[in-house]
């Protein structure tokens, strides 16, 4: 089996070797597949140098059984790619509301994690573990809402079209993750991934994010409608972003501690 | 007419071959096409309410069966908690994800369960109890207490002890889990050797396992049931020629009916897997009756012909009344409320109907197309057997003897029968349908290992519901709020309610989200006494909405909390598990991780909140198993140590009376849900419809006997034989503690039908007789040669010919072959022995009622009436 795939990438080096001439012909091709996924990165999760959203998750399980949840999220970048905070404060269901969760992102260590239940009147460290774990219950995971190291991956550009990028990313360590591999199949212009694939250690295609709908917010291109699939149980997840503003000048000093149990409302929505 | 048919074989013998092999080639072609269905689920119809409400269960909390393999070590100090085993238990844990037919993502054990646990002060965590097989025995061992401390899989995934651990394998389809269960053992055997027991068991796989043994046995042991019935009647007859015939009536009666079963497109359920085991005594009985008497007149009348007419002539009556005795029988399962054993009814009717016709078509037939010489022999070696050689001695002994006591035989029979009355008076009603494996099967020594380490191995769920509809009563929360407000106000809240239907019935949302959505919206983004209106609707919304959800109520997880207790105090449950629990460990972990905090929280929020946290694990679906996502139905699991029927029901009783006692809170209704409660359900219909059924077959059995006898008096004695066979032989079941259980109830048609025969026979013969010599005594005296021979060689014949039964490793099939050989010698000795003692003592009233019943036939070929003037 190994031999096989061995083989078949050796078919597609080869390919993408004959290739080379008629790429050449437009030169803004990039041709390294960790720059463009470092690249996608930025564009996903480092969007100007903070921002604002609101978003509404539609969770709908394999028998078409429907929640909700609903969120304000603040962001601010302490460099692109590397650090950043993050605010999330839910709003739906009413049950949950004002539970929240601080983030300290880290590049090259594990994010500190905050989360407040105002029903258990509880703040709570979160202990870093893998973060392929749900977020909130939805088939988002927590990674895909903060954003994965590219570094954690080996990442080879398999094709190219006219539109997209397709990589495909392989994990360095099989320690904290569920997949084989995954390909992202990323635009061009946007850098903004439209569709990635999870594929688990018996070949399967298992997972799916699909870019729905991009909008361009202030001159960024947003993504403003998600979907992750559960290919397994035929439940997914919708994720609707509104009320996207950018570069507000949120203050660093808003992500403490105090502002789990006092939302800075001057910045949510 | 009778003699029509009888004359038909005689001229046309090759028309009834060439008739018969059609017949059989057609209706055998039909056999290659066979359904299986070996799911004891279907033993209820579709639309059966209980058999609804499971399927819906399993629907709703997305359950499916499970295959359950246990890993026990009696080696180590740890048990299998040391990085060998555990190592072991991790590959396997992931190669069974592979396996075709498995839900992966369900799978249940050390590798793929989330722990919950503190780390450090003030932060918990979420991770996977063992991604990675441990390297120390210090690892292997803190694995073990993580996993201790979580009420989910103490128990469960780690025996109480910590030394054990079970894997559950859930599967898409039941009649997977034998191909299943193997590719595990092939998993499991190739692991070096080492202390590591690896033991499979679960419903599911008893079920399909027996299944596939039955099919195993069908072919072993219906087959050597019929080469020991051929041997023996070889010793009996001393003719091979001549005992092929029973031998095609029976094989040919086998394969047309399971033909047209299988060819009307019936599944062949363990029911009627049975069938070929049924037909074939019941067919070779006729043949034997008529072989008996051939081999007995033939020497005396050298036409074959017209010996032949002789017998059949002689014995058309008895074989028909015994016949249709028989599928009277068999017709009565017909009233069971339980679909394959209607279809087992029918098609042994059927066959039984079809034995005789082959037996009055074919065996005639069959004797005529014999060679000459092959008779020849027969009569040479018969002249010497004449009076039937040992077995003749041994009938006419105790003929003379049981008429000379006949008193004592009276006496001795009234005693067997009180001791047979409180024999059935200890019937035990149970079944499980992993005791239809013999003890030393693999899958009943895993059972036992499994329920002695872990809580159970059998589940049943107690699903708690909300009858109402939430949805309504919420948007009537939004309707009540927007009274007051502007005529803009409610115009738009009645536009936002129809926007708010409309998008429920295109897309996957509820009607109340869509509505706060939009609600919550407007409140943003309009200004003063608007904003202020949508805020309040908002709120009315949201509070109806939280107050739905049921299952996050702190007073109904409490109730459900001493539901569970009341649950776990009952000996057989071995553990119950809920989202209650859920909740308490979570909740346990969010505040200290201290045995003081595994407690539900106060508040409907504080519980909606601690759930949030659970479903930010790795399984965050696993909540689903345990309650709908609207929070309106929540599952109570019971693990149970037993899915013997009788103690799922004392579950139920105990915990019925509890719920009486304890009405659960407004609104909650509780019903019960699993393989192990099903299996219950069926079991109660058809003892009760085995009971009707039989109660049914007896009335017409007597009331078939007086008419064909036209004698109330021989219509009662024909009835002595088959109920004390029937009283003795459950008085035997019941004194012998064996459960009365699926195939036991079966039985009782069987016996019916079977041990009437004797009784027919004898019956009709002794009146002949009775006729022709004018006194009972010297007519006894001739019962006891060649009618008390045939009935004693079938007796034979059937009781040790299906003693091969006995050495099948499948209980069901045992039984069937202890039975068949208690109903035999009981109804024959019992036929032989009692009913000329009685008939002796009520000779007088035998005779003048005779008489006065035949001056009343006018009719001089009424079968009873037409006999004599035949062997004269």
């Amino acid at each position: 089996m190994r031999t096989l795939t061995k083989t078949w990438l050796a078919a597609v080096a080869v390919a993408t070797l004959l290739s080379t001439p008629t790429m050449a012909a437009e030169a803004a091709d990039l041709k390294d597949a960790s720059e463009i996924v470092s690249r996608t990165n930025i564009a996903q999760y480092y969007a100007a140098k903070d921002g604002s959203a609101l978003v509404r998750m539609k969770i709908v399980d394999g028998k078409g059984r429907s929640q909700r949840r609903q969120f304000a999220v603040l962001r601010r970048d302490k460099k692109d790619g590397g650090d950043q905070n993050y605010l999330v404060v839910f709003e739906q269901p009413a049950d949950v509301r004002n539970t929240a969760f601080l983030v300290k992102k880290h590049a090259n260590k594990d994010d500190d994690r905050w989360l407040y239940l105002p029903g258990l009147d509880l703040v709570k460290r979160i202990a870093a573990s893998d973060e392929r774990t749900s977020f909130v219950g939805t088939h988002f995971f927590y990674e895909d809402i903060s954003g994965r190291q590219p570094d954690e991956d080996k990442h080879e550009l398999l094709e190219t079209t006219d539109t997209e990028y397709v990589v495909k990313s392989t994990p360095k360590s099989s320690k904290g993750v569920e997949f084989a591999h995954y390909t992202l199949r990323i635009n061009k212009k946007t850098f903004l991934p439209s569709k990635i694939e999870y594929v688990n250690a018996q070949g399967k295609a298992y997972r799916l994010i699909e870019t729905v709908k991009v909008d361009t917010v202030e001159g960024v291109p947003t993504i403003t409608r998600l979907k992750v699939s559960d290919l397994e149980s035929g439940g997914y997840t919708l994720s609707d972003v509104s009320h996207v503003r950018y570069d507000l000048g949120i203050p660093d000093d808003i992500f403490v501690e105090t502002s789990l149990r006092n939302p800075p409302q001057k910045w949510l929505r | 007419m009778k003699r029509k048919i009888l004359d038909f074989p005689l001229q046309h013998a090759r028309l009834v071959f060439i008739g018969l092999a059609v017949l059989t080639i057609g209706f055998g072609s039909a056999i290659p096409g066979i359904q299986v269905d070996t799911d004891p689920e279907n033993m209820l119809s579709e639309n059966d309410p209980d058999r609804i409400f499971h399927n819906e269960t399993k629907e709703e909390f997305s359950l499916h069966d499970l295959i359950v393999v246990g890993v026990v070590n009696e080696a180590e100090p740890e048990g299998v908690f040391n990085p060998e085993s555990l190592a072991r238990i991790h590959e396997l844990n992931e190669r069974l994800k592979s396996i075709d037919g498995v839900i992966a993502r369900d799978v249940l054990g050390p590798s793929t369960m989330d722990n919950i646990e503190q780390a450090g002060p003030g932060t918990i965590r979420f991770e996977w109890l063992m991604e990675e097989p441990p390297e120390t025995p210090e690892e292997a061992i803190a694995i073990k207490e993580a996993a201790l401390r979580l009420p989910m899989l103490r128990g469960t995934v780690v025996s109480e002890d910590g030394e054990s651990v079970a894997l559950y394998v859930p599967i898409e389809s039941k009649d997977q889990s034998h191909r299943i269960s193997a590719e595990i053992r092939t998993i499991v055997d190739s692991f070096d050797a080492s202390a590591d027991e690896f033991y499979i068991t679960g419903l599911p796989v008893a079920e399909d396992t027996f299944g596939v043994e039955m099919f195993k046995q069908m072919a072993i042991s219906a087959p050597l049931a019929a080469l020991v019935i051929l041997l023996l009647m070889w010793w009996f007859f001393r003719s091979f020629a001549l005992v092929l015939s029973p031998m095609i009536v029976a094989m040919t009666t086998v394969t047309i009916t399971m033909g047209a079963l299988i060819g009307s497109g019936f599944t062949v359920h363990i029911m009627s897997s049975m069938i070929p085991i049924f037909l074939m005594p019941i067919a070779v009985v006729d043949s034997v009756h008529l072989l008996s008497e051939f081999v007995d007149i033939y020497p005396k009348h050298p036409n074959r012909k017209a010996a032949i007419k002789e017998v059949v002539g002689d014995l058309f009556a008895p074989m028909l009344y015994t016949s249709l005795t028989s599928a009277a029988g068999f017709l009565s399962l017909m009233l069971t409320p339980i679909p394959p054993v209607r279809v087992f009814g029918a098609f042994v009717a059927l066959g039984i109907g079809l034995a005789f016709v082959l037996t009055i078509l074919f065996v005639p037939a069959y004797i005529v197309a014999l060679p000459e010489k092959r008779l020849a022999t027969l009569l040479s070696k018969k002249r010497d057997a004449s009076d039937g050689g040992l077995l003749g001695r041994v009938v006419a002994a105790t003929g003379a003897k049981s008429l000379r006591f006949a008193k004592p035989i009276l006496v001795a029979t009234a005693v067997a029968i009180a001791i047979s009355g409180y024999g059935i008076s200890k019937i035990n009603i149970n079944d499980n349908p992993v005791r239809w494996f013999k003890p030393s099967h693999d899958i009943r020594v895993a059972d036992t290992v499994l329920n002695r380490e872990l809580a159970g191995t059998y589940t049943a769920f107690l699903v708690m519901k909300q009858d109402s509809d939430s949805e309504p009563e919420i948007v009537a929360s939004g309707d009540e709020a927007v009274e007051g407000a502007s005529d803009a106000v409610r115009a738009q809240w009645s536009s936002l309610k129809a926007d708010a239907e409309t998008e429920s019935q295109q897309e996957a949302s509820n009607v109340s989200d869509a509505l706060i959505e939009a609600v919550s919206d407007l409140a943003f983004d309009t200004t003063g006494e608007e904003s202020e209106q949508w805020q309040r609707v908002q709120t009315a919304l949201e509070e109806a909405q939280t107050a739905s959800k049921t299952f996050q109520n702190p007073e109904h997880l409490a109730y459900i909390e001493r539901l569970q207790r009341e649950a776990e105090a009952l000996p057989l449950v071995g553990k119950t598990s809920s989202i209650a629990d859920v909740v308490k460990t979570v909740y346990r972990e969010l505040i200290s991780g201290e045995e003081q905090d595994y407690r539900i929280p106060d508040s409907t929020e504080g519980v909606a909140q601690t759930l949030l946290q659970f479903q930010s694990s790795h399984r965050p679906n696993d909540l689903w198993h345990l309650v709908s996502p609207d929070y309106r139905e929540s599952a109570v699991w019971m693990q149970l140590k037993s899915g013997d029927n009788q103690d799922m029901m004392s579950v139920k009783a105990d915990l019925d009376v509890f719920l009486a006692a304890n009405p659960p809170p407004e609104g909650l209704r509780a019903e019960w849900a699993g393989l192990t409660y099903l299996n219950t359900v069926w079991q109660d219909e058809m003892v009760g419809g085995m009971l009707e059924s039989l109660m049914g077959a007896f009335v017409i059995v007597f009331l078939m006997m007086m008419i064909l006898f036209r004698s109330p008096v021989y219509g009662v004695l024909a009835m002595i034989p088959l109920t004390i066979t029937i009283m003795f032989t459950y008085g035997l079941i019941g004194l012998a503690g064996k459960d009365y259980d699926m195939p036991v109830a079966v039985l009782s048609s069987l016996t019916l039908g079977l041990s009437v025969d004797f009784a027919i026979h004898f019956l009709e013969r002794a009146r002949s007789i009775r006729r022709e010599t004018g006194d009972w005594t010297e007519t006894m005296a001739l019962m006891f040669q060649e009618p008390g021979r045939a009935i004693a060689r079938n007796a034979i014949v059937i009781a040790i010919g299906f003693l091969p039964l006995l050495a099948a490793p499948l209980v069901p099939y045992n039984t069937v072959g202890f039975l068949m050989a208690a109903i035999m010698a009981v109804s024959s000795i019992v036929t032989v022995m009692l009913l000329p003692s009685i008939m002796m003592q009520i000779q007088n009233w035998l005779s003048p009622k005779e008489e006065t019943a035949r001056a009343s036939v006018e009719d001089p070929s009424a079968p009873l009436a037409t006999n004599k003037e035949q062997t004269t």
